[in-house]
């Protein structure tokens, strides 16, 4: 791990859901354009089994979760893990403050979905600045 | 105290308040009197329909038949037409729909009403609402087809 990696991204897991699509790619343009120096991606699926790594990268950084819809299973989990979220994003939040970026499709999002996980995406690194400025 | 009707299909569980009647579209209809029926979504329509994002009731002072249009709500699937399921005028809005549509996915029967009519003619309409039970096995015929398309 990189010592530089401070923030972790912990994306919705949701098989089968636009939203959750929608909060994956927002999660990987945070950390492999926006901010690649300073932020990592951890699965949820790894943090619900205890995997040690995935537990530790988490616990020595702060946390923002993005979930798909209300559920908030990303967030849930992580807290569940008994781990801190620094900071937590809905794609339904983001789409209630863009309502012309409506996305659809799950493999594959349409334009409106893509423009969404960007601006999206942009939060969090917003977030992810916000967090990298505080921790220092 | 609202008692609950309730029915599980897979692993979705609805639940169905007996206190009112539903407009087979699965809108609820609950006579308060003097002429004032408060309308609402039932918890089958918002669990189908998702986690709203938007709501939009018509406006206090519009005229609506029964089955108009009087309200349109947005969610994360699909784009839902909200049928009236009594005759009258609106006279009420949830006022908190504006802020937090989501009311309507955590709590159909209480917080996340849509509006109040008054009624034009609440005994004709009611006769044309299904009562909970009916709705619940209207639900059932439903759920179960969607469960065998799948």
């Amino acid at each position: 791990m990189s010592p530089n990696r401070r923030v972790v991204i912990v994306p919705c897991s949701g098989i089968g859901k636009t939203f959750g699509t929608v909060s994956r790619e927002a999660a990987y343009t945070v950390v492999e354009d926006l901010r690649p120096d300073t932020t990592e991606l951890v699965a949820l699926s790894l943090l619900v089994l205890g995997d040690e790594e995935a537990r530790a990268a988490v616990a020595g950084h702060p946390t923002v979760t993005i979930d798909g819809c209300r559920l908030a299973c990303a967030t849930k989990m992580v807290q569940e893990s008994g781990l801190p979220v620094a900071r937590s994003f809905t794609v339904l939040d983001a789409f209630r403050k863009h309502r012309d970026l409506k996305p659809e499709g799950i493999s594959s999002l349409n334009p409106e979905g893509q423009k969404l996980a960007r601006v999206l995406a942009e939060e969090v690194a917003e977030a992810v600045e916000e967090l990298g400025k505080s921790e220092t | 105290m609202t008692e609950f009707l309730e029915l599980t299909v897979d692993k979705f569980t609805f639940r169905f308040a007996t206190d009112r009647y539903y407009h087979p579209e699965g809108v609820w209809a609950l006579p308060e009197g003097e002429g004032r029926v408060r309308i609402g979504l039932s918890d089958f329509a918002q669990q189908s329909g998702g986690d709203v994002a938007f709501a939009e009731v018509k406006p206090v002072g519009t005229a609506v038949a029964f089955g108009d249009e009087v309200a349109s709500i947005e969610t994360m699937k699909t784009d839902i037409v909200v049928p009236a399921p009594v005759g009258g005028t609106v006279v009420e809005v949830n006022p908190a729909l504006e802020m937090s549509p989501e009311a309507i996915n955590e709590d159909p029967y209480g917080e996340g009403w849509l509006a109040v009519i008054a009624a034009t003619d609440w005994e004709a309409d009611r006769a044309r609402l299904l009562d909970a039970q009916a709705y619940l096995e209207r639900v059932r015929e439903v759920a179960e087809e969607e469960m065998r398309k799948r």
